[in-house]
């Protein structure tokens, strides 16, 4: 339904009714901002770049090959957007040893809670090299489809595949020392 | 740590709303991309016979390098029309300040593209505002 949509308006923008252009913006605003905001965890530069988003969306619209989904051509070009611009100017970066700090006091003997727990993981995703914390953000952000998830990066789904391993080898060996204990706790 | 873990955090990610005046931002940013006159294409037409003249130029003082530098080796012989025509060429060029056409023809494309990139550039930022 929703393909269709698309692919209606986008012809009716070609043919110059710009207005129809807001449909698109109004269908697609939610999943581009919420991934541009799993990128820079900035509510206010999600914002600006999804809005760069659409506006390159809108510039190359002519130049969306109708064999593809209209979703994977608009990911795609802004994933690359995305990229490109957190490699231009990076988010607030944390260095992958202070992920390992344990902000609350009772992780010293025990573990953290899970809330704790939850924000170390994004934390340690935060700080990973940009080619595996591409991968792992645009994995989770498609439900964990590697097919999806390689569109979106323009990569064979080997790399992507090979990158998350490389990322979760990473994340396991950073993050061991959090998890440990709670999970020692919880199968006891 | 195991994957299932990793899987169950980053699965259950936070989702955030786009505020309530985004989509009529990013619409208005549209709207003025359309208002926009379109970018000033390079003149490849008014170009192209310069760069043709700075191309074959460029062709033939490579090509009587090359002849002056066989010429210089021992036991060549280089036909005599050759060396005839590279010699005379390499003259007329001279009198005509053909290195100079050159130098102007690849100065004004390099200031012209970086004119656009620099104009390129400032409408995004307008946009971006």
């Amino acid at each position: 339904m929703s393909a269709r949509e698309d692919q209606a308006d986008v012809e009716k923008v070609l043919a110059g009714e710009i207005g129809a252009f807001e449909n698109i913006v109004r269908r697609w605003q939610n999943p581009l901002v919420n991934l541009a905001y799993r990128f820079c965890r900035d509510r206010g530069r999600a914002e600006e770049m999804a809005q760069e988003a659409f506006l390159r969306a809108y510039r190359s619209l002519d130049r969306w090959r109708r064999e593809a989904a209209f979703s994977t051509w608009l990911y795609a070009l802004a994933t690359n957007l995305y990229c490109s611009e957190l490699r231009r100017i990076p988010a607030r970066m944390v260095a992958l040893d202070d992920v390992t700090e344990p902000r609350d006091p009772r992780a010293i003997d025990g573990g953290l809670e899970q809330e704790d727990q939850d924000r170390a993981v994004r934390r340690a995703v935060h700080a990973l090299p940009a080619k595996y914390r591409e991968a792992v953000t645009l994995f989770y952000f498609h439900d964990m489809d590697i097919a999806e998830a390689s569109r979106s990066l323009s990569l064979p789904e080997g790399t992507v595949k090979a990158r998350l391993s490389r990322a979760r080898a990473l994340l396991r060996s950073r993050l061991s020392q959090h998890f440990v204990a709670p999970l020692l706790r919880k199968e006891a | 740590m195991r994957d299932p873990d990793l899987d169950r955090i980053l699965s259950k990610e936070e989702e955030i709303l786009p505020s309530s005046g985004f989509a009529a931002s990013v619409m208005e940013a549209v709207q003025r991309e359309a208002a926009a006159p379109p970018p000033i294409p390079f003149p490849w037409k008014r170009a192209m016979p310069g760069l043709c003249v700075a191309g074959l130029t460029l062709v033939s003082l490579i090509t009587a390098s090359i002849v002056l530098i066989i010429q210089g080796m021992p036991g060549q012989s280089i036909p005599r029309q050759w060396l005839t025509a590279s010699a005379s060429f390499v003259a007329a060029s001279r009198n005509f300040g053909v290195a100079w056409i050159l130098a102007a023809l690849l100065l004004s494309f390099a200031s012209v593209k970086l004119a656009m990139h620099l104009a390129a550039n400032r409408m995004s930022g307008y946009q971006r505002i």
